[in-house]
């Protein structure tokens, strides 16, 4: 092999590992290429059936595909971890994304006792109620404040497979695509009362949002370090709606085993669930906020 | 040594090209802005000897019709900006939207594919601007909404009533009154013709003791500036306030439309007062209705309504 053609094989072999070393790290790093996001957010909302064709009636030109998930209701059973120790209970999340609400009503039996806690969370209010929509007519039920709960209960609504959709959407150009073992995985910052948290999704092979991981920037925020996994996606509404939801939750929080549950029942359909708050529970993040 | 300065240039080249193409991908195609948006009103708004608005006239569809169809999506509160992007009108909040896919052009039909389908009932309910009802109402709402082919009054040829009918397709208006008509729609929003004579001579309402309910109420009328006020009470109960969501109401429900025209649009809005059951007053979503063109338009007879088994239903998805 003459000298020109060894020195030519070895430029080619060098272009091209030019090319693949930029590209695999490229791929590592994570890109932001917004073709590359709209086709794996397109195809995980999808997925969930989270997207749907929005000209009821034939509308000219014809709309896009539109998020059609506001309101849903997860009715569960399984193991939630109260005070770190497991019980045998039912798990019922309520949640609304406009505005971001969520009340969740846990029933148990933990060690003999009977458990009922329902926490609620709207926006930057936090609060217990002691039956659903406690508070809000004078006489009817408790509802008490707790403001400091308020970013980690609104997080585990933007962990859920759908939350992590509308928010790597919302990120923009700050969602990076990339890949790891194989997976495909979305990472982007949350913003608003979340600035500072970072969600980590994985996907499998059919798009489904399998792996959800959040990093606060403040390490000691440990109420904020949430590891979720879903598996068993399916159409588990009565009223069918092809909006597909996983079967089996579990979360940690901080390493520590919050909840293992398996869905019951799911209403997809955008139920009437409301997350109206209690006038103490506004008085008292007035007066905290006057107070600082 | 010459030809490494051509390979090195050649790998340059290389990265400069894959530059160039994330670069070229990068530009979204250029939007054409589909959008379900209300057109803005043109023309000049024609007044009566009396120097109000007129707002007689044919216009199109039940109130909730731009052409003809129902614009179902913004009834519900959504409005679409873009193929990238939409938003609820009651608040503001962003709702991604990704272009439709290329070839899929008829609206819901099958051939869109699982992103067509089942998509009316959801679509139905994503806007955020929802009745708040007391809590102790929260499971009623939701079984008659989920219960709907069965519970909803207008599957059982009820006439819709005040407020869903919300804008009339005919109103005529005369110095002391306004006539307004809501044909029957037949098909699956199968509500009867309905119509109703509302006097604008400034009397009072009858005390709501002596009134029958009604599915119209005992509407009066009045000027607020340029916009006509309805105000109703009255009602029987066997009406929802709106086209979907279970919205039952109590007989003490007092309602509240404003009309007001600019152009060839008239907007249409309702506040809902119901101490009995909601927690507040619920003040829907505008409602847009166009001028229909042809001033010498005349109203379609009103499609009658058929009358079905519900005995016979056998699936809670909506339509």
């Amino acid at each position: 092999m003459s000298t020109r053609i060894r020195t030519l094989n070895t430029c080619a072999i060098a272009v091209a590992s030019t090319f693949l070393c930029w590209n695999v790290a490229a791929r590592a790093q994570g890109t932001a290429d917004p073709t590359i996001q709209l086709r794996v957010l397109r195809a995980a909302a999808s997925a969930l059936g989270q997207i749907r064709m929005s000209d009821i009636g034939m509308a000219n030109p014809p709309l896009p595909l539109v998020d059609v998930v506001t309101t849903m209701e997860i009715a569960a059973k399984g193991t939630v971890y109260i005070d770190g120790k497991p019980t045998n209970a039912t798990y019922t999340a309520a949640f609304a994304y406009i505005p971001a609400a969520m009340r969740v009503d846990i029933k148990g039996e933990g060690g003999g006792n009977a458990v009922h806690t329902i926490q609620t969370v709207r926006e930057e209010y936090a609060w217990n109620e002691s039956e659903r929509g406690a508070g809000l007519i004078p006489g009817k039920g408790t509802a008490t404040p707790a403001m400091a709960s308020a970013k980690s209960r609104l997080l585990q609504l933007w962990i859920l497979p759908y939350g992590v959709v509308k928010a790597a959407i919302a990120a923009g150009d700050k969602t990076t695509i990339s890949t790891a073992q194989g997976s495909t995985v979305i990472t982007f910052p949350l913003s608003g009362a979340l600035a500072g948290v970072t969600v980590t999704a994985t996907l499998d092979a059919k798009n489904f949002i399998t792996k959800v991981v959040t990093t606060p920037d403040n390490a000691a925020a440990t109420d904020l370090v949430y590891e979720a996994e879903y598996s068993d996606y399916a159409d588990h509404g009565e009223i069918l709606t092809d909006v597909k939801s996983p079967g089996h939750i579990v979360e940690k929080l901080a390493g520590k085993p919050l909840l293992d549950v398996k869905a019951t029942k799911v209403d997809a359909d955008n139920p009437y669930l409301v997350f109206p708050v209690p006038p103490n529970v506004k008085a008292a993040r007035a007066q905290a906020g006057s107070s600082r | 040594m010459r030809l490494f300065r051509f390979c090195c240039i050649a790998a340059a080249a290389v990265l400069l090209v894959s530059s160039a193409v994330l670069v070229a991908q990068d530009a979204r195609p250029v939007a054409r802005h589909p959008t379900n948006a209300a057109p803005k009103p043109t023309g000049t708004t024609p007044r009566t000897p009396d120097g109000h608005p007129d707002l007689t006239g044919v216009w199109n569809g039940k109130g909730d019709s731009l052409t003809g169809v129902p614009n179902q999506l913004e009834n519900s509160g959504v409005l679409v900006d873009d193929e990238y992007s939409a938003h609820d009108i009651a608040t503001g909040t962003k709702i991604a939207a990704f272009p439709r896919p290329a070839g899929r052009t008829f609206g819901t039909v099958a051939t869109a594919g699982a992103e067509g389908e089942r998509a009316a009932s959801l679509l139905r309910r994503v806007g955020s601007n929802r009745p708040i009802y007391k809590p102790e109402y929260w499971d009623e709402v939701r079984r008659l909404d989920d219960n709907a082919n069965e519970e909803d009054p207008s599957n059982r040829c009820m006439p819709a009533g005040i407020p869903r009918a919300a804008i009339p397709q005919s109103i005529t208006q005369l110095p002391d009154r306004f006539i307004f008509i809501y044909p029957g729609q037949g098909g699956l929003i199968a509500t009867q013709t309905m119509y109703r004579m509302i006097p604008a001579d400034g009397r009072q309402h009858t005390p709501l003791q002596k009134l029958d309910g009604s599915f119209t109420g005992e509407g009066i009328a009045h000027w607020d500036g340029d916009t006509l006020v309805v105000d109703s009470w009255g009602f029987n109960t066997n009406t929802w306030f709106d086209q979907v969501g279970g919205y039952f109401h109590s007989e003490n429900m007092h309602t509240i439309e404003r009309f007001h025209r600019e152009g060839n649009t008239l907007t249409w809005t309702v506040t809902v007062e119901d101490p009995d059951v909601l927690l507040q007053p619920w003040t829907s979503t505008p409602r847009v209705a166009v001028l229909n063109r042809d001033p010498h338009a005349m109203l379609p007879e009103g499609l009658p309504c058929s009358e079905r088994d519900l005995g016979l239903t056998v699936t809670k998805e909506h339509h």
